[in-house]
């Protein structure tokens, strides 16, 4: 228990600098977003209403610390402001646009790329010098070491709009009324084969090779030896006592994978037109739109966190080592 | 393993379901790049990210000004009259007009809006209550727009001002901020049918004013990220009417169906001009600047940056929605002709002679050279700031690219804090907001400063005194007779250099619809992103008889 309570200490302190450095850094950038916002009406706005306008987007010159204490104040009300690039709207309700698609695109297909990628390795490594060590986890690494936007394209093209099998863009039909209906949930499935499957095939090799490494080693250690002079059934042996001890690195990485699944999928939004926070994202930078920024970091920082958290509870759970120093 | 593989063949019969046929009547419009659709349809907030038809389409203006016939289309107004002192300016609203929910739309409407920006200056875009002192109703279907000082030009913004209503505004807490989810207005299309983040439909206004209007049911948009997907959409006939940049539009778009597809790109997009600092020497010298802009070979400029959509800049760097105003002599300027000889005569007459290399040094002997600044990724003035650098090499003048990202590219030219860049003009009804902006004194900001325009910082007092009296005069033939002034005073001082005037994208796909504008049948521009003519567009369209 006392492990578990010094690690969320940690991850509160995690948290508070990276929601501080979230403050800092879009504040360092060139230009400010006032003049940018200028810009993006490209005249139609007469110099004489700039002030006005700052004043309603709130822009002001108030020093770095109150700024700071400001932000840090509203964030804890849950207030994320307005946005500017899509002003008035807020903050939240932008993010809410999208992040549900995000999650459950990215996230899906992080959790099968991981858990599919790691089975490979288990049987790659159980099998070793098979077809699946030899052919399949090289050419798996191939694939992912394609760049992800060509990858993605390239899927789009063939199998979107060469043969017809996929629909080109966006998260279901645009003439289907979202509902909890088995059309629907099809709908969704369609839309999210090609992008799902592109982020799989990208990063299956990653999961798959590093846990066959991790798998070979662990089956020349003397637990596994024991394993089998115990007469242990081989499916037993393989996946309680060899794949068990190797997921641990695994793990970890798929900590990082999950938190990183919001920002991650940017490309796979603009390839598919999928309506998710990655997107967003982008704009926001290039609208220089700060409080937008702010909330998409803070999610994603919240979400990195989490996922680490769990992956913590996971190991500990997973490898005795952990308790025992607890 | 191999129990995963039979899911992939169930998954590939449910994919090859054919495309379910879109709704007779329903005009798909790709106008907008965004991931996600954001509800907001407040027409006064310029700064607002509203959806596009809310200025033009759900709320209307009282008259339409439409550069591609230079006329101005009376709208919610059947017309205006200045008052003999020129000091007030009354509109006749027209009568039967109501807002969609029924209640009759009237002068006390018009006088509210206007009140509405003069309490809250962020939505006065266009300035105003800078010039006007009293908005009133004088009936119901009369309003006077009392001015504060003699300014003929702030007509345009008064006749192009949405209007909302006051019934429903006077309830609303702050009008800065207020979203408008479900609009009120007069225009064609005013009911929210279906509002999601790809998509979203506006039905018709069940009490438009023009009987039988709009013929199309509905307008509906899909959220397309970037270009590439809403030229793809375009290119599989999935949009109807749209205002991209498509790259040789003929072959990937014309082409696949020549008696449906159609694209017009007049010229009535703003000037792109390269701006020299005119606060830096040796840029704050005429001979300078005209020998920069006569080193640029402008037709292979085009060619190359634009795909030969456009045409060179000519001396008065109007576009083609100011043909009538154009005058013939200042148009003739051979500052903005490729001549490279004349180029190298007014550098050496401007003491910027060669060093050793050939290259041009500055009076004090230091070698002369500019950076030209654009924003990373815009690929079409990218390419042009290449040509740009390699023909200003030719006459000894040593210029690199430099490419940023927006804001900071931006940053730098609103301030000042820059040599050379490529940028856009300002345009207007006439083209007094345009040379405004280029020689006017009074846009003049110190460097450091920010500037919405004029950020080659450059005045001119002949200029403006022509400008000023321009503001006061009210005659059509005394107003052209000023504006040839300033068009060759602008010609003579040469204060920017003008590259090319912006094509106004449009595409049409009039398999589903007809009645879009073309070259033949100009009676707007055809790209949606011009607004307010896409009023007319609006309820000109008809579904094609089945």
């Amino acid at each position: 228990m006392n492990y578990v309570l010094r690690r969320l200490g940690f991850y509160l302190l995690a948290a508070w600098a990276s929601l501080t450095l979230n403050f800092v850094i879009p504040r360092l950038a060139p230009g400010d977003p006032a003049s940018a916002m200028f810009a993006r009406f490209e005249g139609r706005i007469q110099p004489e209403a700039m002030e006005a306008l700052r004043a309603a987007f709130g822009f002001t010159n108030a020093p770095l610390h109150l700024q700071y204490l400001t932000y840090m104040r509203h964030l804890f009300s849950g207030d994320l402001g307005m946005s500017y690039a899509y002003y008035p709207s807020r903050v939240s309700d932008v993010i809410g646009t999208g992040l549900v698609w995000t999650l459950g695109l990215a996230g899906c297909a992080v959790i099968f790329s991981f858990a599919l990628g790691s089975l490979l390795g288990v049987l790659a490594a159980w099998n070793r010098g098979g077809w699946m060590d030899s052919a399949l986890a090289p050419a798996l690494a191939l694939l992912g070491a394609f760049p992800y936007f060509w990858l993605a394209m390239l899927a789009l093209y063939l199998f979107g709009f060469g043969l017809g099998w996929f629909p080109l863009r966006h998260a279901y039909s645009h003439d289907l009324e979202p509902a909890l209906s088995f059309a629907f949930a099809a709908d969704v499935a369609k839309h999210a084969v090609l992008p799902a499957a592109s982020i799989v095939v990208a990063t299956l090799g990653g999961w798959m090779l590093s846990m066959r490494n991790t798998m070979v080693a662990t089956l020349g250690t003397d637990t596994l030896r024991l394993a089998h002079a115990k007469g242990l059934p081989p499916r037993q042996v393989m996946l309680r006592y060899a794949a068990r001890n190797a997921l641990l690195p695994n793990v970890t990485g798929f900590g990082m994978a999950l938190g990183f699944v919001l920002s991650g999928s940017l490309l796979t939004e603009i390839v598919f037109s999928y309506p998710g926070t990655g997107y967003l994202l982008i704009l926001a930078v290039r609208n220089q739109d700060y409080p937008l920024m702010q909330g998409l970091f803070l999610v994603i920082t919240l979400a990195v966190l989490a996922a680490n958290f769990a992956v913590d509870l996971v190991c500990l759970w997973l490898d005795p080592r952990t308790r025992a120093h607890a | 393993m191999r129990r995963a593989l039979w899911l992939l063949p169930v998954l590939w019969m449910s994919c090859t379901s054919e495309p379910r046929p879109r709704p007779p009547g329903v005009l798909f419009v790709s106008v907008e790049q965004q991931s996600a659709w954001v509800r907001n349809f407040n027409p006064l907030f310029a700064g607002a990210g509203s959806r596009w038809p809310t200025r033009a389409g759900i709320h209307e203006c009282m008259e339409v000004f439409t550069p591609s016939t230079g006329q101005w289309v009376p709208w919610l107004a059947t017309g205006h009259a200045w008052s003999e002192d020129r000091k007030t300016l009354r509109f006749t609203l027209r009568e039967g007009v109501r807002w969609s929910d029924g209640r009759p739309f009237t002068a006390e409407d018009v006088a509210y809006t206007f009140t509405l920006l003069k309490k809250h200056p962020a939505l006065d875009a266009g300035g105003v209550w800078r010039f006007v002192s009293e908005v009133r109703a004088e009936g119901p279907h009369t309003v006077a727009f009392h001015f504060s000082r003699i300014y003929i030009p702030g007509f345009a913004e008064l006749a192009h001002q949405p209007l909302v209503p006051r019934h429903v505004w006077e309830k609303v807490a702050d009008p800065v901020t207020f979203t408008n989810p479900e609009p009120v207005a007069t225009g064609p299309f005013t009911e929210v049918r279906v509002f999601r983040n790809q998509v979203y439909e506006l039905g018709r206004n069940p009490h438009y004013w023009q009987p039988g209007k709009p013929a199309v049911d509905a307008l509906r948009f899909l959220a397309f990220p970037t270009n590439d997907q809403a030229n793809l959409a375009l290119v599989e006939g999935e949009v109807d009417w749209a205002g991209n940049f498509v790259p040789a539009v003929d072959r990937t778009f014309v082409s696949k169906d020549p008696q449906h597809h159609a694209r017009w790109f007049p010229l009535f997009g703003s000037t792109v001009f390269l701006y020299p600092n005119t606060t830096l020497p040796p840029l704050d010298d005429v001979r300078v600047r005209k020998a920069l802009s006569m080193a640029i070979d402008r037709e292979r400029l085009v060619d190359i940056a634009m795909y030969g959509y456009t045409r060179p800049a000519d001396s008065t760097a109007l576009n083609d929605s100011y043909t009538g105003w154009r005058d013939a002599e200042a148009a003739k300027g051979a500052w903005v002709r490729h001549d490279l000889a004349a180029a190298n005569q007014l550098l050496d007459e401007a003491g910027l002679k060669r060093g050793p290399d050939g290259m041009r040094l500055l009076a004090d002997g230091q070698r002369m050279e500019f950076q030209i600044e654009v924003v990373g990724g815009w690929s079409d003035w990218v390419r042009a700031g290449q040509v740009l650098v390699r023909d200003l090499r030719k006459a000894g003048i040593h210029a690199n690219l430099k490419t940023y990202e927006f804001g900071a590219w931006n940053a730098r030219l609103q301030k000042g804090e820059f040599q050379l860049s490529i940028a856009w003009s300002l345009d207007g009804p006439t083209p007094y907001t345009f040379y405004k902006w280029l020689v006017s004194k009074n846009t003049v900001r110190p460097v450091g400063e920010v500037a919405a325009a004029n950020w080659h910082r450059f005045g001119d007092a002949e200029a403006d005194a022509l400008l000023t009296r321009f503001e006061t005069e009210a005659s059509p033939e005394a107003q052209k007779e000023l504006m040839a002034a300033v068009q060759r005073r602008f010609s003579e001082t040469a204060p920017a250099i003008p590259l090319f005037p912006n094509p106004s994208w449009g595409e049409a796909n009039s398999r589903r619809f007809t009645g879009f504008p073309s070259a033949a049948n100009p009676y707007a521009r055809l790209s949606p992103h011009a607004e307010p003519d896409s009023l007319l567009v609006l309820t000109t369209l008809a579904p094609r008889e089945p």
